[in-house]
Parts: structure tokens; sequence; C-alpha cells
């Protein structure tokens, strides 16, 4: 009881949070279903809904596993409910007897739209009395959720979620229609732009009922697309229906520009290039274990070199002139001289930081990031570079008169060398120079004892990981058609790692679907723009802490975080003075049950 | 007299003020297995160190078959021939057993970044002899790492076979000679005798040199061609198992001196 009048706090005091930044009044006209369903309500209703899933989360007492049962649950998301809207509607009363506009001067997003939201015509008691109720209602029903039979509770979250993702969708999902000339009115409201009610139950019903035939048959059905896995055949067997999945995902892809449009093109352009930045780094940092803080480095240098070759020219506050040296390549004779200018910045840049490991290297690797940025704006280099004013006309790496600027012609160029890096890092994830990459990864000192040139191998990580980002850069380059050095700072380094971390370290597909997170969303969810790096930091740390390994893992990654679990177990055990205590400290969780 | 395999020649290693490893000298003929006796602290496992290249050695020189290996990186000296195991148990914990002892064929190998992406004939046919390579050398302890446990991570299996797997790491380098560092600590009296023959037999069927740092003086007594004391870092006697066990030196130092001595 306790625990939900603190659990209870905490959604409250987040609430009053996600008011302050705006994410409840700003978007009270964001209808995800009919009118009624509302982004802001939704970010009513959240905190307190996951403050009463979490309040239930069965605990480790004397050593044994107790689950919260149904009656005691709805009375404690009950108090979690009531205690969130509580606080939070103390909040309220509070803004509206001091003043909105005297509050608004310090949190500006405590506007008078969103008291017009929360309060409206009602009295003020009876609208804080509503926000209670709602919260009430909000911890109930996330309680109840936890405590419901399995086979009742995962269609239902299905539903709920893939009907919530369908309205947040709703830039996206219409246009696609649209250009597949599918009938879209009854699905999507062109009044509101969010669901209607009828295509909000018709998306449930399709999701809870896949999710139900994925728990009944999901065995069989992966079976009969994977095939039976025997232990000499390499990877899986082909099967006919693998096949045709494989064909159809490939299918998809390849056409998606022309459904989903141009705007959305572009943001998958985007994708695209951080999709590259995101595999060259898996290789140094998932493949190699040397952790690249200044990763922009390859990104800028990618960039830069490829304008130098292909004959850019420079921004002036007139127009534009040549730079010192030009050299008008063709994009595709000068793709590999790029690479090759990277690969070897890689050994350059690896070869001071060779005896550094861990935090140093880091710390070392964030510096050289800063340098590249400060070089490119520097006066020295502007009669090459442009300095702060950065260059233009770079080429389109046409084909003929097939140029690729436009955002539809975009994606192809960067899926060609998508695939392409991951075809390369796959390969050197399964030979003998990715074992003696992990092998370094795992124990620096023993795999040199075992042979393996860790000098070598290192520098080689760097120049690998380096080629593969400089290609990104030299695409983003193509991409936007201009340069300037506001496009390289550090950040891109913290998102591209943030992308290799969150979709799990040393994994291709994790990559990709970081990529998708990270940049893809925030690129869809335009009116999020602002709240973009507050999610990603938010996302981060859920991932952190909930799923260490990623979100699609590679599976010796997670074994080794899997064997930091057992030391802190180990040590937990040895040092705890009886099991009892042993027992509440070891990490058992759900699992266990 | 023919050169002898191993020389270590009048090797120093100081850490700080304290001479682990005074002035110690010893060779290794092919085809001997010596062991290094000692107590705790004896610098036993100093000298493995200063041999495989993780230390350099304030004074003194390292010769494989005559030639120095001082100065040489790691990798470089097991290339060379030595490959050696280490007395806490170090694997390379996350990966398969089978990819633990492929490790072991890196340096016998040469697949570099363009073949490994391209996945050439000869790249294939080597990454084939390297397996070869590895299943053979896990072979060597019967079925102890054979069959399923080839494809489980190493830190899934026993004590005694993780050691052992060590082993066959070494021996998957293709060595001229392996160092083992007391490789039965730790294993149970029958585990230790199956390992007295495992080193007999390294000598015998693969015709490796063998230098053993051993604590179990059953298995020293087993194995030993010839005996090599140490204690603070220098050699106290060196020769038969039985010399050495029977010298006065090595007793005081296993048993400290007797009372009426010390006065």
């Amino acid at each position: 009881m306790r625990s939900a009048v603190r659990v209870g706090t905490s959604a409250g005091i987040v609430t009053i949070f996600l008011a302050a930044v705006g994410l409840i009044g700003n978007f009270t006209n964001l209808n995800l279903i009919g009118d009624q369903v509302t982004f802001a309500g939704l970010m009513l209703l959240i905190a307190p809904l996951i403050a009463g899933y979490v309040v239930t989360a069965p605990r480790v007492e004397s050593g044994s596993i107790v689950r919260v049962d149904r009656g005691r649950a709805a009375i404690l998301g009950a108090v979690t409910g009531l205690v969130a809207g509580s606080v939070f509607a103390a909040f309220v009363v509070f803004v509206e007897v001091f003043g909105v506009e005297r509050i608004r001067a310090i949190f500006i997003n405590i506007s008078p739209a969103l008291m017009d939201f929360l309060v409206g015509e009602r009295p003020v008691p009876v609208a804080a009395a509503i926000l209670v109720a709602i919260a009430l209602a909000a911890g109930v029903a996330g309680a109840v959720y936890r405590v419901l039979p399995d086979a009742i509770r995962k269609p239902v979250g299905s539903a709920v979620w893939v009907t919530l993702l369908f309205g947040f969708l709703q830039r996206i999902v219409p246009i696609a229609l649209d250009q597949l000339d599918i009938e879209r009115d009854w699905l999507y409201s062109k009044l509101t732009g969010g669901l209607t009610w009828v295509g909000a139950v018709v998306v449930a019903l399709v999701a809870a009922g896949v999710s139900v035939l994925k728990d009944r048959r999901g065995d069989a059905i992966r079976r009969a697309v994977a095939g039976r896995r025997s232990r000499q055949a390499e990877g899986p067997r082909v099967t006919p229906l693998s096949v045709a999945i494989a064909l159809a995902g490939l299918a998809v892809v390849l056409i998606a520009p022309h459904v989903v449009g141009s705007v959305i093109s572009e943001v998958l352009g985007t994708v695209m290039v951080f999709a590259l930045l995101g595999l060259g780094l898996n290789i140094v940092v998932g493949y190699a274990g040397l952790l690249d803080l200044g990763y922009v480095f390859f990104f800028t240098l990618g960039a830069y070199s490829l304008a130098l070759l292909t004959g850019a020219t420079l921004n002036t506050f007139v127009g534009s002139t040549e730079p010192a040296i030009a050299l008008g390549l063709n994009f595709y004779v000068a793709i590999p001289v790029v690479v090759l200018i990277a690969a070897l910045s890689g050994v350059l840049i690896g070869a001071p930081v060779l005896r550094l490991r861990g935090d140093y290297l880091a710390l070392v690797t964030l510096g050289l990031g800063e340098m590249i940025v400060v070089l490119v704006t520097s006066p020295w280099l502007e009669p090459l570079v442009g300095g702060p004013n950065g260059m233009r006309d770079i080429t389109d790496a046409a084909i003929g008169n097939f140029g690729f600027r436009d955002p539809k012609h975009f994606y192809y160029l960067a899926f060609a060398f998508v695939a392409l890096a991951l075809f390369v890092s796959f390969r050197l994830a399964n030979s003998r120079v990715g074992r003696a990459w992990t092998a370094l990864r795992e124990d620096e000192q023993v795999a040199d004892a075992m042979g393996v040139s860790t000098t070598a191998y290192k520098l080689l990580a760097f120049a690998m990981g380096g080629a593969v980002g400089s290609i990104g850069g030299a695409l983003f380059a193509v991409k936007i058609g201009s340069l300037t050095p506001a496009s390289f700072t550090v950040l891109v380094s913290i998102q591209v790692l943030g992308i290799v971390i969150l979709g799990g370290i040393g994994s291709l597909p994790g990559v990709l679907t970081g990529t998708l997170v990270l940049v893809g969303l925030p690129g869809l969810l335009r009116e999020f723009e602002e709240y973009r790096l507050l999610a990603y930091g938010a996302a981060l740390v859920a991932v952190m802490l909930l799923r260490p390994q990623g979100l699609v893992p590679n599976v010796r990654r997670s074994r080794e975080l899997q064997e930091e679990d057992r030391e802190q177990d180990k040590w937990a055990s040895d040092t705890a003075a009886d099991e009892h205590v042993a027992a509440a400290a070891s990490p058992l969780g759900e699992s266990a049950g | 007299m023919t050169t002898p395999l191993l020389e270590v020649v009048g090797v120093t290693k100081r850490f700080g003020g304290l001479s682990a490893l005074n002035d110690l000298s010893f060779d290794v003929a092919e085809g001997e297995i010596v062991s290094i006796i000692g107590p705790n602290g004896a610098g036993k496992s100093t000298v493995f160190n200063v041999i495989t290249g993780l230390y350099p050695p304030d004074d003194g020189d390292v010769r494989l078959r005559g030639e120095t290996v001082v100065g040489l990186a790691p990798n470089r000296i097991t290339r060379a021939g030595i490959a050696r195991t280490f007395q806490t148990v170090h694997l390379f914990a996350n990966m398969t057993v089978l990819e633990n002892a492929m490790v072991g064929q890196h340096c016998r190998s040469t697949a570099g970044v363009f073949g490994s992406i391209l996945r050439t004939p000869r790249v294939r046919k080597e990454e084939e002899t390297i397996r070869e390579r590895a299943e053979e050398s896990l072979g060597f302890f019967g079925s102890r790492l054979a069959g399923y446990r080839q494809d489980q991570p190493a830190f899934m299996l026993s004590y005694a076979n993780r050691r052992r797997l060590e082993m066959a790491r070494a021996l998957a380098t293709d060595p001229a000679i392996v160092l083992l560092d007391e490789p039965t600590a730790g294993m149970n009296p029958r585990e230790t005798l199956e390992l007295r023959d495992h080193i007999v037999r390294m000598r015998d069927e693969l015709g490796l040199t063998v230098l053993v740092i051993e604590h179990d003086m059953r298995v020293v007594k087993g194995v030993s061609d010839r005996v090599v004391a140490c204690d603070y870092g220098r050699k106290i006697a060196e020769g038969t198992y039985d010399e050495v066990a029977n010298d006065e030196q090595v007793i005081e130092a296993y048993l400290g001196r007797r009372h009426e001595e010390l006065g």
C-alpha cells in the first residue's frame, strides 16, 4: 500500500512534467481516434496507467514470488491512480488559483490552452474531481491489465497499442492508401485527422485476432517459415515459404518510395544515411568492442571529401567560387577514393589510441570528433572547404540523366549502399576477421597471447568502420546538395551510438531497428520535432533499464550482459548473510515464476 | 650438443623493488617434458609471462631454437611456436567451444578483409582447414569437448572442461612448445590423473615439447623428464624428479627450515 502511494505520487509528478513540457497542452487537437481520443488525453492517462501496472508487479518475499490477486490489484491500482490524480489535480488547482499567466512567465507550456483543456468551463472543484477520476480509472485499468489471464491480456494489449499506433501514423497510412487507390475514408476521418471509430474497432479486432493466432499457432508458423533447424546444416533451411516472405519483403522495400510519397521518402533517405553510419560504428563498437564517441569524424570526412572530389563549389556571400582544389570526378569514381581516404584516416586515428581502453578511448575519440568540426570551420581550410559558409553544388550522382537528389530516387541509391554495407558486415562478422575481433573484444590480452595481433585488428576495425561511415557522409552530401559545418556536431556521434546501443550492440537487424526507431519515427512524427531529444533520452534510459541487450540483440552480446548479471548474482549470494536476503537481492523478476 | 628448443638465459624481472625473477636460467630440449615447481610467489607464472612476451624482462634473454623472442609482441611469439595456458582460466567465455579453438588457428591462417568479404574459394578452403584443425585439437581430449559441446558457449563448460578447452586452444595454434600453467589446479583426483596422461600424450602423440608449472607432485613425478625448482625467482635445483625431490634446498623451500637450524 505504501508503494502504491509512492508510485502514484511519482505518476502525478510525471503528469505534471508532461504538462509542463507541453505534451498535453500543445496536442489537444491531435486526434487519434474520432475526436474523443486525443494525444493530450492519452498523456493524461499514461502515467497512472503505467503506475497501476508497476505497483501490482509480483514481488520476491522470503525467497518466493508473491503475485497480487485480482481484488487486491484493483484496490492497489485505484489507490495509485487516486494519488496520481490528486497530485496532478492539486497542481491544476494551484495553477488556476495562482494565475496561468504568472506561471507561464517561467513555464511557457503551461498555457491557457492547457488550462482550457483541463478545466474549461467547469467549476474548478468539478474539473479537479474529473481529473482525479480519470487517473483513478487509468490506475485501475493498469492494475487489472496486469492480473488478467494471458489469453485475454495479450490480445487486449496488442489491440490497444496497434490501434494507437495507427492513430499516430495518420500522416503516413492514409497517404499510402491513397497512392494504392484504396478507399480510406472508413479508416481515417478527413475531419478529425485520426482514425474513425469504425476504423479503430476494425484495427483493434485485427490486432487482437493476430495476437490470438500467434499465441495458438505461433510455433507451427515459425516452423513453416524457418524450416527445421538441423545441427549439421549451415543456418536455417530454405523453405518455399521463407523465400516467398523474403521476396515479399524485398518488394515492399523496393516499391516503398512510390507508395509513401516524397515526404516520407525523404525521411527514409535520412534513415538510410544513419543506417550506414550505424553499420559502420557497429563494426568498431559492436565487433571490436572499441568505444568511439567521435564517429562524426568519418561522417564529416566522407561528406566533405566527396564534395571536394566531385567539384562542388564554395558558398560565398555573393554566390559561389571554385575551391582551391577542384577535381570534378564522377560520383562513382569518387566513392572508392572517399572510402580509401576514410580507411586511411581510420588507421591514423586508431594509431595514437591503440593503448587506450574503455573510458579513456571514449574520451580521446570524443576529442578527435570535435577536431574535425573545428578544422572544417577554420580559416586555414576555408579556401578548400568554405569554412563556416560551407559548400554547394554537390553532385547528384546522376547516371546519365537520372539524378538522385529527388528523395524517391535517393532512396534507391542509399538502399544499394546499405545493402552493400550489410553484406560486408555480415561476411566480416562470420569470418576469421570477425572471430579475431570477437576475441579482441572478449579479452584483449588473451587474444594477443593466442596469436591475434591486437594492433592490426584494432586499426582494421577503425579503418572498416570509418570506410562504411564515410559512405554515409558522402550520401548525406548528395542528398542535401550543400554542406555547412553546422550539420556535423557531436550530436551525430551520440545519435549513431544511440542507434547501435538501442538496437543491440553487434547486431545487424538491431542497427536497422535502432535507426528506424531513433531516426525514422521522429522524422515521421513531425509534430513532435521539439520533443525529439527528450524522447531520445527517455528511450535510451528505458532501453538500458529494461532491455540492456538492445531491441534486437546479438546473441553473444546479450550473453556478455547476462554474464555480468551472473557475477552480480554470485556477489549477492556470496555476501548475503542468509538466503532470504540473497533471494530478494537477485534480479529474479517475473521470468523465474 | 644441439641447440635446445627453448632457452631462458639469466632472466631478471623486477616489479618495483621486488625481484620476481633473479638471473634465472634453464632450457628445454626438443621433445622434453620439463616441470617448474616452487612455492607460491616463487615467480613461476612470471617466467611464463616473460617467455610469452606479456612482460619484457629487465635483463637476460629468451630464445626459441636459438633465436631471441624478447621484444616481440605476444602474438608474434605465439606464431613463432610458443603456446600457453593461464593459471586462472582465460577463455573467450561467450564464444563457442569450437570458436575458441578456431581462434587458436588464427596465427596459422591468412584470410584478410577482402578475402573474408568475397569469400573466395581459397578463403573458404582455409576456413574449412581452420575448423578441422580446431576440431582435431578438441578431439585430443576425447569425448570431453566433442559433439554438442562444441556449439556451446565456453562459459557453460564445467571447470575441468574449461581447463581442457584452454589447452585445446593452445594446441590449435600448432605450437612447437606448450606452456601449461598449473593445468590440474582445481581438478579432482580422477581428472588430475587423466590430465597427467594427456600431458604425456602431447609429447608422444603430437610430438610437442611441454613446459609445465605444477603443484601436484604426483603429476610432476609422472610426467617430468626434468624438474626445475624455483624459490624467490631463483633456480634452487634442477634434475630428475628424484634428485630435486631430495634436494635440501627444495625441501627447505617447501617445508621451511628445521627448528634447530633456525636456532
